[in-house]
């Protein structure tokens, strides 16, 4: 894992003096609070429904044993007593007071963690695959790349105002984990034939009320490029982006309105008079970077089959056991290991990625035990410990049941993705967090979940779409009418690298109305599948058309009756 | 505090900064500023807007007094953060010989056009004269407005120039190159 220089320390603690001054100038009032906003934004401190919450970076998903333990000791002693990991791999408190936010950035800084750029209309916190060094399917490592651009997009002068909020994601392996085409920049990294690393770069992908896959720009940029082309393309953006219209603001309306070749053209005509500049990464940078992301010192183990594994289990254990190992466990790139993910998603949570300061101090423990004191936060808001022994697995397992993160439903309905929603969060039109314990409820059979498989369940509050619901098999927004809360249904949505943006299916529906609906789409596709065929590939084999009839046939009369008698009050 | 009265913050790149007297006006370009000014009359230094500028030296409408008034050195254009400077490369060219200053405008500290105006004048056009920041210009956005290219700012009058004055030294480092200096792990 990376470990700061005197640079990045240096920097760490000259913003939070920075920040402190800030903060003083706001509570003497010579700061009044719109011109504060953006200063405390682009530190990660929201104002929010009942207090501040402050996001803390945790650049590409990499975390430290002691790093959490920190998190924890914050959330105890400045907040109540839990974390909230994010969609973009950060974690939130959601109680912060804004007098004691200096105080918990020193802390922060004195374990090499910051809030910089985590919130605000510059560049963002950068994601990257939670598995990046130990996936199977990799191509690349995107460790160094990420840690790179992060030091080059902190406190970047010239990109601080933009239009809108920027965000990066870099993906380096087969499968895309990262989310890659709804990001306002995709770095996809690979080697060319001579062995080189190189990236394509996808731009104008967002959520939010215009979900648009973002284009391929450029192609087989050598790695040394990557700064000097990405100022040339926020340049671009930072001139002509839209700042009449805050919904028209993200890179993706210009992509759109100018077309992505005539964009990539002007992208490129910039890039010629500064390719050549110094702005460049060079192989000094690399070197000192990279040598912080080599292998940890595994052992020689033997490569254990699953049979194997499961003979490790207590008799009464095996059951649940298995199925931690098929739905919880990751192949590894080295014989003998495994990638576990910790479900942040126990039924009936209050809220998806939540985790105690216990829960984190003890997972931190797990993480020294069990995996070379590193983890990684997954943008599905889990956890994972990447290194873990295969013969260790089974005590991990018994260890991480008893702290409530061992439930195997990774990639199953109740793995939910959702915003804090209109608990918390003041942008939120509905709450998100009763939509998905109600249906981790209704859905709280195993035996049921693993029957349908794969299928990814994302909620928003708002059309902002933190939730991710538009890539989401099934996806729940959040909508205001007339001041009551409703919800609509999105089908199709898909992450990885068949990413799909869903399809509204019709009206929306009440929240007491969404465990129903999601059963009947759950047995349409149950009615329809082929064997073997996943709930997305059903789908896409028979439409939206026999999911819609069957989520509205069932709650049509109340539904009905409802809409007559809003009418009539209306 | 300091009043900020028709001062200038001046930190020139390798130097300190400082406050002067500002002895340019600028005009708006707006209602009773939409005519040329009369520079001679009242022997002041102006920054006029960039598309006046362009209106009042085309070949067809070519002000002779204020070519003039140009050639004495008393006249300066500021850029609004949709002026594409880009289009008018030449133009730009032609006025390292002849403005003194060169301005670009924040119509809200937010809008963050005008860094990249400054990045371009300084690195595309190579200027080496003052380019000033003008507007809505406010302390916390000083540090980098400097890191652009602005070497002036005009702050804007409710500002505290004694916080204004301590906050170019608040980094010693910086992970990016700046106008003011290549990165620091290029040094290290």
């Amino acid at each position: 894992m990376y470990k700061y220089d005197h640079i990045d320390q240096t920097l760490v603690d000259q913003r939070v003096i920075q920040f402190r001054d800030q903060v003083a100038r706001r509570i003497s009032g010579t700061l009044a609070e719109d011109e504060f906003k953006p200063l405390r934004l682009q530190n990660g401190l929201y104002l929010q429904r009942h207090a501040y919450m402050l996001r803390v970076a945790i650049p590409y998903g990499l975390l430290s044993a002691k790093q959490l333990r920190v998190l924890a000791g914050i959330s105890e002693k400045y907040d109540r007593g839990y974390g909230h990991f994010t969609t973009r791999q950060n974690i939130q408190f959601n109680w912060v007071t804004l007098e004691s936010t200096p105080e918990i950035l020193a802390e922060l800084a004195k374990v090499e963690m910051h809030a910089i750029q985590t919130s605000g209309n510059c560049i963002r916190n950068i994601t990257s695959d939670a598995f990046a060094g130990v996936a199977e399917d990799e191509y690349v490592d995107t460790r160094p790349i990420c840690e790179l651009l992060r030091q080059w997009s902190t406190n970047h002068p010239e990109f601080a105002h933009l239009p809108r909020k920027f965000k990066f994601a870099i993906n380096g392996a087969k499968e895309d984990r990262t989310v890659l085409l709804c990001h306002d920049v995709g770095v996809e990294l690979k080697k060319n034939n001579s062995g080189e690393l190189i990236a394509n770069l996808y731009a104008g992908g967002g959520m939010g009320r215009t979900p648009i896959l973002s284009s391929l720009i450029k192609q087989d940029l050598p790695w040394q490029f990557i700064p000097s082309y990405l100022t040339a393309l926020l340049r671009v953006y930072n001139r002509f982006g839209r700042r009449d219209n805050i919904y028209k603001a993200r890179i993706k309306i210009l992509v759109k309105a100018l077309g992505p070749e005539e964009f990539a053209r002007q992208v490129e005509d910039e890039w010629g008079y500064i390719k050549n500049g110094d702005d460049n990464f060079t192989q000094h940078e690399w070197n000192r970077v990279a040598q912080h992301f080599t292998r940890p010192a595994y052992q020689s183990l033997p490569q254990l089959s699953d049979e194997q594994l499961i003979q490790c289990a207590l008799e009464e254990d095996k059951k649940a056991y298995t199925r931690w190992l098929e739905r919880n466990v990751k192949p590894h790139q080295v014989p003998g290991y495994s990638s576990v993910i910790l479900s942040l998603k126990p039924h009936g949570t209050v809220a998806p990625g939540d985790a105690t300061a216990a829960q984190m101090m003890a997972i931190a423990d797990l993480a020294d035990q069990y995996s070379f004191g590193e983890l990684r936060v997954t943008h599905e808001q889990n956890l994972v410990l990447a290194d873990v022994e295969q013969n260790q697995l089974f005590n991990l397992w018994r260890a991480a049941k008893r702290q409530f993160v061992a439930l195997p439903n990774i990639g199953l309905l109740t793995d939910i993705i959702a915003c804090p929603g209109g608990d918390f969060c003041s942008l939120a039109n509905a709450k998100s967090l009763p939509i998905a314990k109600a249906v981790q409820e209704h859905f709280d059979n195993l035996d049921y979940l693993f029957d349908l498989g794969d299928i990814s369940l994302n909620i928003s509050g708002c059309i902002n779409s933190c939730g991710h619901h538009h890539v989401g098999n099934i996806g729940v927004l959040g909508v205001d009418k007339d001041g009551e809360e409703w919800y609509q249904i999105t089908l199709g949505g898909e992450q990885g690298s068949q990413a799909a943006i869903g399809k509204v299916i019709g009206p929306s529906f009440y929240a007491e109305q969404i465990p129903q609906v999601i059963t009947s789409i759950v047995n349409t596709y149950v009615e329809n599948r082929h064997e073997g065929e996943s709930f997305i590939h059903s789908y896409r084999r028979i439409g939206l058309l026999p999911f819609k009839e069957a989520a509205y046939k069932n709650v049509t009369k109340k539904f009905q009756a409802d809409i007559a008698s809003t009418k009539e009050s209306a | 505090m300091m009043s900020i009265e028709n001062k200038t913050l001046l930190f020139p790149k390798g130097g300190v900064p400082n406050l002067v007297s500002n002895d340019w006006q600028i005009w708006s370009g707006e209602n009773e500023q939409a005519d040329m000014p009369t520079l001679t009359m009242n022997s002041t230094k102006v920054l006029l807007p960039f598309s006046m500028w362009l209106t009042y030296t085309d070949t067809q409408h070519l002000d002779s007094a204020l070519m003039s008034d140009a050639k004495q050195g008393r006249v300066g254009v500021w850029f609004a953060p949709d002026d594409d400077i880009l289009k008018h490369a030449q133009c730009i060219e032609a006025g390292k010989a002849l403005w003194p200053v060169v301005a670009a405008h924040f119509p809200i500290f937010k809008d963050g056009r005008s860094f990249s105006t400054a990045a371009l004048l300084r690195n595309r056009f190579n200027w080496q004269s003052q380019v000033r920041a003008i507007g809505d210009v406010l302390i916390d956005q000083l540090l980098q407005g400097a890191r652009v290219g602005f070497d002036a700012f005009d702050l804007r009058s409710d500002q505290n120039l004694d916080i204004a004055l301590r906050q170019f030294d608040l980094f010693s480092v910086a992970t990016q190159n700046s106008w003011r200096e290549k990165r620091t792990q290029l040094a290290a």
